[in-house]
């Protein structure tokens, strides 16, 4: 697989094929006198900052992280075995769905 | 026959979704100040969006993915970045030259100046997107729009020269002020080869459900839509030209637009022109207010959809309102709408390869389109004509902005 073009800024779901965002990062473990291998992807605001500017990745919240043995890599999109309204992934939905849409009528 | 319903609809909400505020500012002012001689600056732009929006719809219907989402998987955040703030920049002074335009139209109806209305106007767009789904906002203010016709039939009551007509389909030097000639021309490439015309296009098709079956289809929608919308431009311009030019009236002021009607429909054609301007500018401004949401949710990752309730994306929802809220304010303390209007498609021309070279790399990757591939013949037409649109942004625009000669 190559993770720059199968995996990386592709759409992520859950399970439910709820939307979470997109894998913002890849996170790589690194040892010494071992093959490096894939630990997460990642999720947020601060990852993506960091792409563009690691001084800017400063002012954000951590991003979430998700093991990549809950990953499978589709074609069109990235699914993980997570429930998505229970992650960090879906914070500022589920803040403004109960803060801001949800007191407008009709919402 | 199912098809062929479909056809027609799509031709239809084409025709009836293409014009608006800008093509037709840029088109009147073309043919009050250079009457016919500008046309083949319609006809270049329409060709340019006959085949962007073919293209935007077979990309959807065989990826099965939008422009934004394919653009941030194909070349990472970095350059989606990059774009999505100038394709938001662009679009939000658009969209309050849209909401300018529903408020002229709501003046000429009722005397109170346009900024009066720039608040109901918006919570109207608001309300419409808040609770309508995507075929009312596509089919139901498009097919609204096709009052936009009377254009045409009032330019061919008026019988213009037709030979002078077919002539000016053909690019010509100006005879004076050509630094306004050009940038005329600039800001009629900019109206006509609107990003959100594609974009919208794209996200409708994935609304729609297209897949491959559809390729067809898409084929006949955008040749048909795009051509029939841009006779209604050349139908402004050729009105402008009749009735403008020879008493030598320069276009400067949006109250000047029913006078190109009323000379062939006497009392109606002032009705005619506001419902003209107000139905196609509220259409507009409500495509670019879900091209803007679009845009920021599939580039995002976010849930998305006019189909869905707004509890079930919020952020999609709250995306579209800090919109319509943007997009209210430069009316609502009085910017003049026309001359927003006019730098706004100027600076849409000079910003158009930032989102189409990416997409014709798109449309020529086979891990996308596959045998659905552009032509060499589709990817020449769009690469002359935006290059040469850009080309003459960025000389015309300065040169217009600080008097040179």
């Amino acid at each position: 697989m190559d993770l720059m073009r199968d995996c990386l800024d592709k759409q992520l779901e859950d399970g439910n094929k709820r939307r979470m965002g997109r894998v913002d990062g890849i996170i790589l473990d690194i040892e010494d006198g071992r093959q490096p291998h894939v630990a997460y992807i990642e999720v947020g605001v601060k990852t993506l900052m960091n792409r563009l500017s690691p001084r800017l990745a400063s002012l954000a919240t951590e991003p979430y992280r998700i093991a990549w043995g809950k990953v499978k890599v589709g074609l069109n999109k990235v699914v993980a075995d997570v429930e998505a309204e229970e992650t960090p992934a879906l914070e500022w939905e589920l803040w403004l769905r109960k803060k801001v849409i949800g007191r407008i009528p009709g919402a | 026959m199912k098809k062929i319903l479909e056809i027609a609809l799509g031709i239809v909400t084409s025709v009836g979704g293409f014009l608006e505020i800008g093509s037709i500012a840029t088109a009147a002012q073309a043919g009050s100040d250079f009457s016919l001689q500008l046309i083949w600056a319609i006809v270049l732009g329409g060709i340019c969006i006959i085949f962007l929006v073919e293209q935007a719809g077979r990309f959807a219907a065989v990826s099965g993915r939008t422009i934004p989402d394919a653009i941030r998987e194909r070349f990472g955040f970095n350059y989606f970045a990059f774009l999505y703030l100038v394709l938001v920049l662009v679009s939000l002074i658009v969209l309050a030259a849209e909401i300018g335009g529903v408020c002229i139209a709501l003046e000429l109806a009722t005397g109170f100046h346009f900024s009066l209305w720039a608040i109901p106007v918006a919570l109207v767009v608001w309300l419409v997107i808040w609770k309508g789904t995507f075929g009312i906002i596509e089919k139901g203010v498009s097919i609204l729009g096709l009052v936009t016709l009377s254009f045409v039939v009032g330019a061919y009551l008026i019988n213009p020269p037709w030979s002078q007509v077919a002539q000016s389909a053909l690019p010509s030097l100006p005879q004076h002020n050509s630094i306004h000639y050009w940038f005329i021309a600039v800001s009629i490439l900019g109206a006509t080869i609107s990003p959100y015309l594609y974009f919208f296009y794209s996200s409708g098709a994935i609304e729609d459900e297209w897949n491959e079956g559809y390729i067809g289809i898409n084929r006949i929608i955008a040749t048909g839509g795009m051509s029939f919308g841009s006779i209604i431009s050349i139908a402004v311009l050729i009105l402008a030209a009749m009735i403008f030019a020879p008493q030598g009236v320069k276009f400067e002021h949006y109250s000047q637009l029913p006078t190109l009607l009323t000379p062939v429909f006497g009392y109606w054609g002032y009705w005619l022109i506001v419902a003209s301007i107000g139905i196609a500018c509220l259409g507009a401004a409500m495509e670019i207010t879900l091209e803007i949401a679009y845009l920021t949710a599939q580039g995002f990752g976010w849930n998305w959809s006019e189909n869905q309730r707004p509890l079930d994306e919020a952020r999609f929802s709250v995306a579209y309102m800090i919109a319509i809220l943007i997009g209210m304010l430069p009316i609502l303390i009085g910017i003049d709408p026309l001359t927003l209007t006019i730098f706004g498609m100027a600076l849409t021309a000079a910003t158009l390869p930032v989102s189409i070279v990416p997409f014709l790399f798109l449309m020529n990757d086979y891990s996308y389109v596959r045998v659905y591939r552009n032509g060499w013949l589709s990817n020449a037409v769009v690469l002359v004509i935006i290059g040469l649109a850009f080309v003459l942004a960025v000389v015309a625009i300065p040169l217009q902005i600080f008097g040179g000669s």
